[in-house]
């Protein structure tokens, strides 16, 4: 076991943010006061991480959860060191990560070699530079496929994700037996979101609008529908679990009371 | 902002480029369904930016960007390839486009690449 560096946290406990210290060791982490908790890296089972704050599973007798708090250097050795020794499926691979965001490509992207994590909720990528997490609950489609890779065609996992309200790709490569454990692994971890439902064309076109932002009036106009005829598409969305509901707008008319306001205020205007 | 051409053999995705655009401040001076059609729509608009879909009929958007290119090396073309084409992308920028987007789109990245290409 090596020396143990302290550095300066915040942990969670008993929902109050409290300031204490954090040893960080190759095969270990502690956590001082009040918690007084080793941790060994590889009985961690899960890692997700919010804004400057990392939240840690660990197994054993029991999960308990370390929800931390540091600065961003902190918390990317903690990671990497989870990553690499975690409880997880865990392959050495190339990835591309973002590789396409919203329709566009990533410009000057590249290949990244690194250790891919697969732990409870999330994949992890991580690699010298970069340390990416794509959340299971947030992955929209997996795709064994090829990508030309200098000038050959290799074979490639495909993972679309959301990523803060946009839409991501990333690419996995490594051999192609373990892309298709890989595969596999995703395929069964992400079934729930899986499309088995047969969806007829108009719907198809409607769902391809609102993915690229259009709004129920100018989807309207673009499809020549009545608004009841929308609505019908929309429940038929929301019923087969592709869509929710994001707000419902009112539409009105005016009273005879807001008739009379508009009536004066236009007389008044041309006074 | 800009003067767009919209190359699409589908009226759908040109429908939807044109709301996102339109959404954006730009003008859209004309649509496209076929390569043939984008470059004398091109020769007879010089619009600022064309966006060109790649799998045509006709003429495809790869020989339409050629066409284009050697009739104005100024022209800023940005393709649309769908996902799986992206060997396509090698081949467009060989031939001299700016920019490229993959469908399906989202409306704020069309218009950050539309930007980024016509401020180039």
């Amino acid at each position: 076991m090596g020396a143990m560096k302290s550095v300066p946290v915040k942990v969670e406990h008993e929902g109050k943010w409290i300031p204490t210290t954090m040893g960080i060791a190759e095969d270990r982490f502690r956590i001082d006061a009040p918690l007084n908790q080793v941790i060994f890296y590889k009985s961690v089972v899960d890692l997700d991480e919010k804004k400057n704050q990392v939240i840690i599973t660990a197994g054993g007798e029991g999960e308990a959860v370390y929800r931390i708090a540091s600065v961003e250097k902190v918390l990317r050795i903690v990671k990497r060191f989870i990553i690499t020794q975690a409880s997880a499926y865990r392959l050495n691979a190339f990835f591309m990560s973002p590789a396409i965001r919203g329709g566009v490509l990533v410009q000057n992207t590249q290949w990244e070699k690194g250790v891919i994590a697969v732990m409870k909720t999330g994949i992890w990528f991580v690699s010298q530079e970069k340390q990416v997490c794509i959340l299971l609950d947030e992955v929209t489609g997996i795709e064994l496929t090829s990508r030309e890779i200098q000038e050959k065609n290799l074979d490639v996992v495909k993972i679309d994700h959301l990523a803060e309200n946009e839409v991501v790709t990333s690419f996995v490569l490594c051999p192609l037996t373990t892309l298709q454990v890989l595969y596999n692994f995703l395929k069964e971890a992400t079934d729930e979101t899986e499309v088995r439902e047969e969806i007829d064309p108009l719907t198809g076109q409607v769902a391809m609008l609102v993915y690229s932002g259009m709004d129920s009036s100018t989807i309207e106009n673009m499809l020549k529908l009545a608004h009841k005829d929308l609505d019908a598409v929309y429940e038929s969305l929301l019923d087969s679990g592709l869509a929710e509901v994001l707000y419902i707008r009112k539409e009105i008319q005016l009273t005879p009371k807001g008739v009379r306001y508009i009536s004066e205020s236009v007389k008044s205007s041309i006074d | 902002m800009g003067r767009i051409l919209i190359v699409d053999d589908t009226m759908f995705m040109r429908t939807l480029l044109k709301n996102i655009l339109f959404s954006g401040g730009h003008d859209i001076v004309g649509e496209a369904a076929d390569g043939a059609e984008a470059v004398a729509r091109y020769q007879e608009l010089k619009p600022d930016l064309v966006t060109m879909d790649v799998v045509m009929p006709k003429v495809n958007g790869i020989e339409a960007l050629k066409a284009i290119k050697a009739a104005d090396p100024a022209a800023k073309v940005i393709m649309c390839t769908a996902v799986g084409q992206e060997q396509m992308v090698k081949l467009a920028v060989k031939s001299g486009a700016r920019g490229y987007i993959v469908k399906p789109f989202q409306a704020p990245k069309v218009l950050e690449e539309v930007k980024n290409v016509l401020s180039a």
